[in-house]
C-alpha cells in the first residue's frame, strides 16, 4: 500500500516538478452515503463534489461553469435548456460518458426515492438529441435551471446498473451507499464509513489538476477540541470547523492558520403567525402578540445584532437584513438596511400595539445545530428583557428541535437558512409561501405566514428570464417581507476552518471543500 | 451448581428483556431520525412516507417486538445513517473497543494490583506516600480532562504520539488488530492510559487497604511466628485472602471499561463501538442504540455470571455452604 502510494507520488513528481504530498483532513461529519442522489445535505453533497460532477459546477466565486457540460442554452421562448456535453469523459472505471448516463441520472436523481427529486420539479421531459446533446423541457420558462443543478451529479449507467443501484437506496443502502464511480478529480480507493475515507487523484481526468496531492485521507472527528489538537499537531492538515472560542489562539500560533468567511446561512428569528394564543409560560392561552407586524417589528429593534456578533461571534459574522445573503444571486441591495437597535423605539411600537406592560412567551432553539445557537438564544432573551418582554428558553438537542417546529410548539423560535440554489427564491419558496403540500411550497414555512401577494409573484420570478424585471419582483417580496417582519434575520453564519500554514485551498461560502484547489507546499 | 447456573441464566434473560423495553421507551424522547435522514428540500408527504417505512410510526411495544424477533435470529436491523446491517457495523467497530480495553484492563489490573501490595507492605515509606498521592488525580479528574490533558501533552506539545486515531491496523479474518504496527501500537499508549486510569486506582486502593486488613489478621502473625519468609507471607497468605473483593470490583470494571470507553473514544475519535454509540445517539439511529445496548446489557450480565462462579472456585466457604442447602 504505502509502496505503491509513494510509486504515484514519485511518478507525479516527476512528471510535474511540483512537490507532491499526501493530505489529510477532518469534520465534524462522515458523509453518510458515497450516493450522490440518496441524501441531499451538505456533508454528503461536499464531499461527493470531489468524486462525482454535474454537467455545470460552482467555481471559487459560487459562479456557475461549465464541467460534463461545455455549453447550454435556452430552447426556444423558455421552454427548457438544451445542455451539450463534453466529449471524450470517462467515469473511474474507465467506461464513457455520454448522454444515456445524463438521462440515467435524471431519472435515477427525480425518482419517489431520492432525495434529489425536487431540483427536477420544472423539468417535464428529457430529451437525449444526440449522443452529447441533451434537451431538458420545463413545464415554464425556468432561467435558473443550470445553475439549480450544480450540485446534481451524474453515474454512469453501466456501473450503476451492474451493481444493482438503479434506485437509490437510503435505508438499507446498496452498493453505490460504499462505492463511488464518478468522473470528478479524485476517485475513492478506501471507504470505512464513519472512520476513514481515501481518495486518489484520477489520473484521466479531463480537466487540469491545479492540486499537487497524491492521495488524501478524511476522517470525521466529533470532538471539538480533539480536532484542533490534531490539527496543532500536524496528524491533520486541515479541520471544518474550527470552534469560535479557539480562533484566537489558533491564530497566535504560526505552524496553522485560520481561515474565515462568510457561510450562506442566515440565521433569523421565526413567529406563529396563525396561533390565536400563545402556548408557553404564565401568559399562555392569552392572545398571541406576534400576529401584530409592530411586535414583530419591536422584536428586530429591540435584537443588539452587533453584539452579538462581537461577543458570541467574536467578530466572525455579518449582519443580514434579509433572508440571503449580499453573495446570493437576487439579493435586494435596495434593501440592504436592517432595523435599527433602538430600545425605546421598540418599546414605543410595544405600547401603540397595546403591549405597554410587556408579555411572556416561549422560544425554542437547538443547541447542536448553528454555531453557538444556545448563547445566541440566551442573548436574545435579555435583550427582549430591556423592553419589557419575557421571554422563557427552551434550548434542545436539533434532532428534538424540528418536531417540535413541525408540531407548532413554539412562540417564537430561532432558524438558519441557507439557500440550495444560491438565490433569493430560495427562502421565499421555503420559508415565506404559503403553505401548500401538494405544491411543494413553503415547507419550512412553520409559523404560516400567509400573503397573497407573494404567492402571486413566486411563480412569475420563477419563470422570468428577464433580470431585472426578476430583480424588481424579488425586491418587491423583500419590501413585503421587511415590512411585515416575516421573520427577523440576524447574521449571516461565519464559516472558520482551520489548516497548516503550508496548506493553500480555497474556502467556498457553501462550505463545500475541494480537493482540486488544494496544494501543499 | 448447575440448577444455580440456570436459574442465573433465567435472571439474565429477565434483564436483558427488561433493559430492551425500558431503551424502546426512552427512543421516543431521543428525537426523530427522520429530519437527519432527509435533505432541507423534503416535503411533509416524504416525513410521512418514511415513518411508515421504518416502522416509526408504530407504538414502541411493536417497535420492540420487531426488533426482538430480528434479534433473536441474530439480525439487528440496518442502521438509519449508514445503510448498513448493524451486526456489520459493530462486527467492524468491536475489536478497536476490545483492544483497547484489553490493554487497558490489563494495565489496571497488574499496576493496580502489585502497586496496591507495595503501599500496603510499605506504607510508611516516600514512595508509597507519592504514589497515594498521585493516585488522587486518578479517582478524581474526569476522564475526558485526563483525555485532553495528555493529549497537549504527548501530542501537541512533545509530539511522541498521534493525537486521535488507531494508526494502522492488519487484518486477521474480520479482526482488524493495531497490535501489530509501530503505529498502532503508539495509538493505543494514551487512550489505555486514559481508559484505565481510574480503574487502576480504584484498584490500587482496594488492593492496599485489604492488604492492611489481612496483614493484621490473627493467621498473618501466626505465620509470622511460624517463621516464613516476609514473600511467603505477602503474596501466598495475604494477597490470595484479598483477591475476593478485588474479583468482584475487577470484574465488574472490566463491564465498565467496555462500556465507558464512550468518553475515551470521543477524546481519541477511537473507532470503536463508544463513538459508534455516540453517533448513532446524535443522528437517533435507532437499530444501533437498540443493538448496543443489548450487547452492553448481555456483557454486564456474563460478567456478574463469570464473577459468580468465581466466588466459588475462590472461596472454599461458598462450596460448602452450597452442599449444605
Amino acid at each position: 500500500m504505502t509502496l505503491r502510494k509513494s510509486a504515484i507520488g514519485l511518478a507525479l513528481l516527476a512528471a510535474t516538478g511540483v512537490q507532491a504530498a499526501e493530505f489529510k483532513w477532518a469534520s465534524t461529519t462522515d458523509p453518510q452515503t458515497m450516493d450522490p442522489h440518496a441524501v441531499n445535505s451538505a456533508p454528503v453533497l461536499g464531499f461527493l463534489n470531489n468524486v462525482y460532477e454535474g454537467l455545470v459546477r460552482r467555481d471559487k466565486d459560487m459562479s456557475v461553469e461549465p464541467a460534463l457540460a461545455v455549453s447550454w442554452e435556452p430552447i426556444g421562448d423558455g421552454e427548457g435548456w438544451r445542455f451539450n456535453l463534453r466529449e471524450g469523459v470517462t467515469f473511474h472505471d474507465g467506461s464513457g460518458f455520454d448522454a444515456q448516463d445524463v438521462l440515467f441520472s435524471y431519472q435515477r436523481a427525480s425518482g419517489e426515492a431520492a432525495d434529489t427529486r425536487s431540483w427536477f420539479a420544472p423539468i417535464s421531459e428529457v430529451k437525449v438529441i444526440d449522443d452529447y446533446t441533451v434537451d431538458f423541457m420545463t413545464t415554464a420558462p425556468n432561467p435558473l435551471f443550470p445553475s439549480s443543478i450544480a450540485n446534481w451529479m451524474i453515474m454512469d449507467q453501466g456501473w450503476t446498473e451492474a451493481n444493482d443501484a438503479t434506485v437509490p437506496d437510503k435505508e438499507t443502502g446498496n452498493y453505490a451507499t460504499l462505492n463511488a464511480n464518478g468522473t470528478g478529480a479524485f476517485k475513492v480507493t478506501t471507504r470505512e464509513p464513519g472512520l476513514r475515507t481515501v481518495l486518489e487523484p484520477f489520473g484521466d481526468w479531463w480537466g487540469e489538476a491545479e492540486h499537487n496531492i497524491t492521495s488524501a485521507e478524511f476522517t470525521p472527528i466529533q470532538n471539538p477540541a480533539t480536532a484542533v489538537a490534531a490539527l496543532l499537531s500536524g496528524d491533520v492538515d486541515m479541520i471544518n470547523p474550527v470552534p469560535i472560542q479557539d480562533v484566537a489562539r489558533l491564530q497566535g500560533n504560526d505552524e496553522v492558520e485560520i481561515i474565515q468567511g462568510i457561510e450562506a446561512r442566515v440565521i433569523m428569528l421565526g413567529f406563529d403567525h396563525q396561533a390565536e394564543t400563545l402556548k408557553y409560560t404564565d401568559d399562555a392561552g392569552k392572545p398571541n402578540p406576534f400576529r401584530d407586524p409592530r411586535v414583530r417589528k419591536a422584536v428586530a429593534q429591540a435584537v443588539n445584532v452587533d453584539a452579538i456578533m462581537s461577543t458570541i461571534m467574536r467578530g466572525n459574522a455579518e449582519a443580514a437584513s434579509q433572508l440571503v445573503s449580499p453573495a446570493m444571486s437576487g439579493y435586494s441591495a435596495a434593501h440592504a438596511n436592517r432595523p435599527a437597535y433602538d430600545v425605546e423605539a421598540a418599546k414605543a411600537l410595544l405600547a401603540e400595539a397595546g403591549y405597554a406592560d410587556g408579555f411572556s412567551f416561549g422560544l425554542k432553539c437547538p443547541n447542536d445545530r448553528y454555531l453557538n445557537d444556545e448563547a445566541v438564544c440566551q442573548a436574545v432573551v435579555s435583550m427582549l428583557a430591556q423592553i419589557g418582554v419575557t421571554a422563557e428558553l427552551d434550548a434542545m438537542p436539533v434532532r428534538n428541535y424540528w418536531p417540535e417546529l413541525r408540531e407548532d410548539n413554539y412562540d417564537m423560535y430561532l432558524l438558519g437558512w441557507s439557500p440550495g440554489t444560491f438565490d433569493a427564491e430560495h427562502p421565499v419558496r421555503f420559508l415565506v409561501a404559503t403553505p401548500n403540500e401538494e405544491k411543494k411550497l413553503g415547507s419550512w414555512n412553520f409559523g404560516g405566514f400567509s400573503n397573497a401577494r407573494v404567492d402571486e409573484l413566486l411563480p412569475a420570478i420563477q419563470s422570468e428570464l428577464d433580470e431585472t424585471k426578476r430583480q424588481a419582483m424579488l425586491d418587491e417580496v423583500t419590501q413585503i417581507i421587511q415590512d411585515e417582519q416575516v421573520y427577523v434575520p440576524m447574521y449571516v453564519q461565519p464559516l472558520v476552518w482551520g489548516t497548516r500554514s503550508n496548506v493553500d485551498l480555497t474556502q467556498r461560502p457553501d462550505n463545500f471543500f475541494l480537493l482540486r484547489w488544494v496544494t501543499v507546499n | 451448581m448447575f440448577a444455580y447456573i440456570v436459574r442465573r441464566m433465567f435472571q439474565s434473560v429477565i434483564v436483558l428483556l427488561v433493559v430492551g423495553l425500558v431503551a424502546f421507551s426512552m427512543f421516543r424522547f431521543v428525537g426523530d431520525p427522520i429530519d437527519n435522514m432527509l435533505g432541507q428540500e423534503r416535503t411533509q408527504a416524504d416525513i410521512e412516507r418514511l415513518r411508515t417505512e421504518l416502522g416509526l410510526d408504530q407504538p414502541f411495544p411493536v417497535q420492540y417486538f420487531k426488533f426482538l424477533q430480528g434479534a433473536v435470529q441474530g439480525n439487528f436491523g440496518v442502521s438509519y445513517r449508514q445503510g448498513r446491517p448493524v451486526s456489520t457495523i459493530i462486527a467492524e467497530r468491536a475489536p478497536a473497543t476490545l483492544e483497547l480495553a484489553f490493554v487497558s484492563g490489563f494495565l489496571a489490573i497488574t499496576l493496580g494490583i502489585a502497586l496496591g501490595v507495595f503501599t500496603a507492605i510499605r506504607r510508611q515509606g516516600v514512595a508509597a506516600n507519592v504514589i497515594m498521592t498521585i493516585s488522587l488525580i486518578g479517582v478524581s479528574l474526569p476522564t475526558f480532562l485526563i483525555g485532553i490533558l495528555l493529549i497537549y501533552i504527548f501530542s501537541v506539545e512533545l509530539d511522541l504520539l498521534p493525537s486521535f486515531g488507531r494508526g494502522e491496523t492488519v487484518k486477521i479474518g474480520n479482526w482488524s488488530t493495531g497490535f501489530l504496527t509501530a503505529s498502532g501500537l503508539k495509538a493505543l499508549i494514551l487512550p489505555a492510559i486514559t481508559l484505565g486510569l481510574y480503574q487502576m486506582t480504584l484498584i490500587m486502593r482496594l488492593v492496599r487497604s485489604e492488604m492492611l486488613e489481612v496483614m493484621r489478621a490473627d493467621y498473618v502473625r501466626f505465620a509470622r511466628a511460624r517463621g516464613l519468609s516476609d514473600r511467603v507471607i505477602n503474596f501466598r497468605h495475604a494477597l490470595k485472602n484479598t483477591l475476593v473483593p478485588v474479583i468482584t470490583i475487577t470484574g465488574l470494571q472490566l463491564g465498565s471499561i467496555i462500556a465507558f470507553a464512550i468518553i475515551t473514544e470521543t477524546v481519541f475519535q477511537w473507532p470503536g463501538v463508544g463513538l459508534l454509540f455516540i453517533n448513532a445517539i446524535q443522528f437517533v439511529d435507532i437499530p444501533v442504540m437498540a443493538a448496543y445496548l443489548m450487547l452492553i446489557s448481555v456483557m454486564f450480565v456474563t460478567i456478574n455470571l463469570i464473577v459468580d462462579l468465581l466466588y466459588y472456585a475462590i472461596d472454599p466457604r461458598l462450596r460448602v455452604d452450597a452442599r449444605a442447602t
